[in-house]
């Protein structure tokens, strides 16, 4: 057994020996990105000795395993959080310290792998983590764009996207494994033709090749037993140029013809919605899948020849639809290269897939159009148009005929161009589908796709969302893990649920006291990232109200705005002062080409800095919008909430998980039964969380009945009259008139489908409570408390279980 | 590219001389590989040099079984390694060919010694 000094001098040399011999330098000489690089190396050899025993440990019972699809894994900084997770992090602070360098400074200086826009990539990071410290054999299939999520910048107000290479150093978390590369088709044509028998042989011609190129991000498990990878692909053309066309002298087209097939991992889509009908969207999305399947087969092969074992020591998880097409790819190979019968294919095909929906809006379901398929995949097209046949034969055989709902279940909708409908592939091919909250799910299932629900009901259920507490608490907000280990053990990291601890002293004078000392660090900390990156000062006494998360209309940030201009305008013009002195901070990123949801970024600007340069609201209100939101940010703002602001409009958020990350770390929400919040409410009771406005159900009948009539609300409520009227009268664009018409103009259409007035007068209720319950000390710290106590239930340890145990049918080794 | 043919129990035998068989050569093996086609109607061609092949490779394999079907005559291949064996797999172009680990056994197989392909 190694002692903590030998773990140490062992850290340190090894250190210094991938200085020597990775970066060919000395300690000493080393840049500040050399000296991160040099740790993580260390700390990556020791995760490589955690691998291999791992693979060892799990190849003597040769068990099922796990492959989690998904297009994005938003993995933020690495080093911090595997330190922790080895236990190593003392010991590696102590190496440093005896080479004169500071491990906090170390880990600051690791970019975010930002390879995911928000909640669906974020959740994939949680649970590779979880599977891991469960000891789950399960990893993680995605790309390895070489630019992730823009990084944003603020110009007047205004965001900026810029590139973020985040790759521009390499990483050195990367292995590189060129020998497992794989060949992936795409374009081309069906020759159709006969086989040696005489039988139909369609022949996938005349494709072009890229290349595949794996690389493992490790993934270790929280106590160091157990370290699975993460497998992100690069696309490579065949050659590093075609030499024939360089010899003939042009340079410029070889280059070309390499560039255009590396294009496919070159970088993230920027949008957490569908983008539809953009042709490389679809290549990365078949790229994956490829990439993914061949390397599963591969594996599979090394210890199994019949592939009717493949569903009983394989799962594989769709996360959301975009790596759908692996149901036709696994078809594909079962039939055209195993040679198996179509029907034994469907059967293992069926019994190896299982889909998770993150989608509210019927429009939002992914769709592509035929042409591109069969430009793109003609083969697949051909296997999709084949199930379609079967599963529609199999339906009309047994259910009475019904035209239109055979048109609604059929993989290929009718419109002009076809289109095949990805999350009726996803749902056919798939033994599993499944929500992500409990709200959701019953969406999904009685107004999403009801026919399917009505034909396989087991099929369905509901996995609720979680996080890692290693990540969220732990990393992120380490004094008050601290405050929680010393109160109730150390359990609660790898069971949520051992929070529960924490109610007996959530009247505590002392604990109060403690974890109220905690929030005020966390509170000054931000207050200085706020002071650096957004040039406003705000007191950590006031209330920290915090909203952040993608931009975008569902989620609301224009309510908040709404609320805050009420605030203002009583205090200056009623001479209304707030109950306590707030400071509203808000964050998040706007898809590029969103106009609305850049618009509200530039207006956030714009109300903060009238507010924040007027003096009367100098000791009252202070507005902040901290710029390129991302993990380590995250990391940082969330453990300095008081607020927690959960205003989407009923019905439209999947689950939300910052609702699960600011309730762990002791923010008080106020929200809409939406998403996870609905399940928040029933763990964290009533008098913990500050619930206002419609439910789903009502928002959804004023959709449907057309019942919604904002001015109604705005000539009824003064408040409400008096907010809206600032936006048209342009009270926060003085410079630059009619800049923000367009809030007046929407508030006041009965087409905002987020119906914002019909909700602004309960939030403005609710916000009152909190601000009143803020006041009273002792109750809040009681409430902030409770909320951490009893949100054990949100840990993606329990999803992951309840995956494991419902649906990939996994154990823990 | 340089195409040279032997001869086994009346058999032509061509070994592709290059390791890598795509858009960039494909076109030259067509056109040095018609005079063996057309002097023969049995053929073997030995791919184990081959490491890699793309889809105007697979076509220029196409086209010579094409030629020699039209004039009743049969090509088999063999000495394929695993990657080019995959590729053939998964374009489903296994299954129009008569595949064979060696020469010797695609050569026998013209005479019907070995009645199946190692498929």
């Amino acid at each position: 057994m190694a002692t903590e000094i030998d773990l140490v001098a062992d850290l340190r040399e090894s250190i210094c020996r991938h200085a020597k011999y990775s970066l060919g330098k000395r300690w000493p000489d080393l840049s500040p990105h050399d000296q991160f690089v040099a740790v993580a190396l260390a700390v990556r050899d020791r995760m490589v000795d955690g691998m291999l025993a791992t693979e060892r440990r799990y190849r003597e019972s040769d068990p099922k395993r796990l492959f989690y699809l998904s297009i994005e894994f938003l993995i933020g900084q690495s080093l911090e959080n595997n330190l922790r997770n080895l236990g190593l992090r003392e010991s590696c602070r102590q190496a440093l310290a005896q080479l004169g360098a500071n491990l906090e400074e170390i880990e600051d200086r690791e970019p975010d792998a930002a390879l995911g826009n928000g909640g669906l990539g974020r959740l994939a990071a949680c649970f590779l983590d979880s599977l891991a410290t469960l000891g789950m054999p399960g990893y993680g299939y995605g790309i390895n764009y070489e630019y992730g999520l823009f990084k944003q910048e603020i110009d007047n107000g205004y965001q900026r996207e810029k590139p973020e290479n985040w790759l521009a150093q390499s990483s050195p978390w990367q292995i590189a494994r060129p020998d497992e590369a794989c060949l992936v088709p795409v374009y081309g044509r069906i020759e159709h033709a006969v086989d040696r028998h005489g039988a139909y042989n369609p022949m996938w011609m005349d494709w072009k090749v890229l290349i595949g190129v794996p690389c493992d991000m490790l993934v270790p498990g929280y106590g160091g037993r157990t370290v699975h990878f993460l497998r992100l692909y690069s696309a490579h053309s065949s050659h590093d140029f075609d030499m024939r066309i360089f010899n003939d002298g042009d340079y410029f087209k070889a280059v070309e013809q390499k560039i255009t097939s590396e294009t496919v991992s070159k970088v993230l889509y920027p949008s957490d919605a569908v983008i539809a009908g953009h042709e490389l969207r679809l290549e990365q999305e078949y790229f994956l899948v490829a990439c993914a399947l061949r390397d599963i087969v591969r594996r599979f092969e090394q210890r199994h020849a019949d592939f009717h074992e493949f569903p009983a020591k394989t799962a594989i998880q769709l996360n959301d639809t975009h790596p759908a097409l692996a149901v036709a790819e696994l078809m594909r190979i079962l039939v055209d290269e195993k040679s198996l019968p179509w029907t034994d294919a469907w059967e293992i095909t069926q019994a190896t897939f299982a889909y998770t929906n993150h989608t509210l809006a019927a429009e939002a379901l992914e769709k592509w159009p035929t042409p591109l398929l069969e430009l793109m995949l003609p083969r697949h097209l051909q296997i999709i148009h084949e199930i379609n046949v079967r599963f529609l034969r199999q339906l009309a055989a047994a259910t009475p005929t019904d035209g239109a709902r055979l048109a609604r279940m059929s993989l290929v909708e009718e419109s002009s161009p076809k289109q095949v409908r990805m999350v009726n592939l996803a749902i056919v091919g798939s033994h599993s589908v499944n929500g992500v909250s409990a709200l959701h799910t019953r969406w999904f299932e009685t107004v999403l796709v009801p026919d399917f629900y009505q034909l396989w009901p087991g099929k369905f259920s509901n996995k609720t969302n979680g996080i890692t507490q290693r990540r969220w608490m732990l990393k992120a907000n380490p004094r008050l893990a601290d405050l929680i280990t010393a109160t109730v053990g150390d359990g609660w990291i790898t069971d949520l649920t051992r929070l529960r601890g924490l109610e007996r002293v959530a009247d505590d004078p002392g604990f109060q006291s403690a974890f109220a000392g905690i929030k005020r660090a966390n509170k000054e900390k931000l207050a200085a990232i706020i002071r650096e990156g957004s040039y406003v000062k705000v007191d950590p006494d006031s209330l920290f109200s915090i909203q952040a998360k993608r931009i975008h209309a569902y989620k609301r940030q224009l309510l908040n705005v709404l609320h805050i201009v009420h605030e203002y305008l009583a205090l200056i013009e009623d001479g209304q002062t707030p109950a306590v002195p707030r400071t509203y901070i808000l964050a998040g990123k706007a898809a590029p080409g969103y106009w609305l949801a850049k618009q509200i970024i530039k207006l956030i600007h714009n109300v903060a800095r009238v507010i924040n340069r007027d003096p009367r609201a100098a000791n009252w209100i202070r507005v902040a919008f901290i710029p390129d939101y991302r993990v380590s940010l995250a990391e940082k703002i969330i453990p300095a909430a008081d607020l927690s602001e959960q205003i989407s409009t009923a019905g439209t958020e999947a689950s939300g998980t910052s609702n699960m990350k600011l309730a762990l770390n002791g923010a008080v929400a106020i929200g809409t039964l939406d998403g996870a919040n609905v399940e928040i409410l029933e763990e964290v009771g009533p008098d913990n969380m500050f619930i206002f406005g419609l439910q789903a159900t009502e928002v959804r009948a004023m959709r449907e009945q057309r019942s919604y009539r904002p001015r109604e609300f705005y000539e009824r409520d003064p408040r409400v009259k008096r907010v809206v009227d600032a936006f048209g009268a342009g009270l926060f664009c003085t410079d630059e008139p009619g800049l923000f018409s367009w809030v007046f103009q929407k508030l006041l259409d009965s087409a905002d489908e987020h119906l914002h007035l019909a909700d602004l007068a309960a939030y403005l209720e609710a916000q009152q409570q909190a601000a009143r319950a803020f006041t009273d000390r002792s109750r809040w710290l009681r409430m902030a408390i409770l909320n951490i106590a009893r949100v054990g239930k949100f840990s993606s340890d329990r999803t992951v279980a309840e995956y494991a145990r419902d649906i990939w049918h996994l154990q823990s080794l | 590219m340089e195409i040279a043919a032997d001869k086994m129990n009346d058999v032509a035998v061509v070994q592709i001389p290059v390791d890598e068989l795509d858009a960039s050569n494909a076109g030259e093996l067509k056109r040095d590989i018609a005079p063996v086609l057309e002097a023969n109607t049995r053929l073997v061609i030995d791919l184990s040099r081959l490491r890699f092949i793309d889809s105007s490779g697979l076509g220029a394999m196409l086209s010579c079984l094409r030629q020699l079907s039209a004039k009743n005559g049969d090509l088999k291949l063999c000495g394929m390694s695993r990657q080019v064996r995959a590729t053939f797999e998964l374009v489903r172009m296994h299954r129009i060919f008569d595949i064979f680990p060696t020469c010797e056994e695609a050569v026998r197989a013209f005479d019907g010694a070995q009645a199946s392909p190692a498929d």
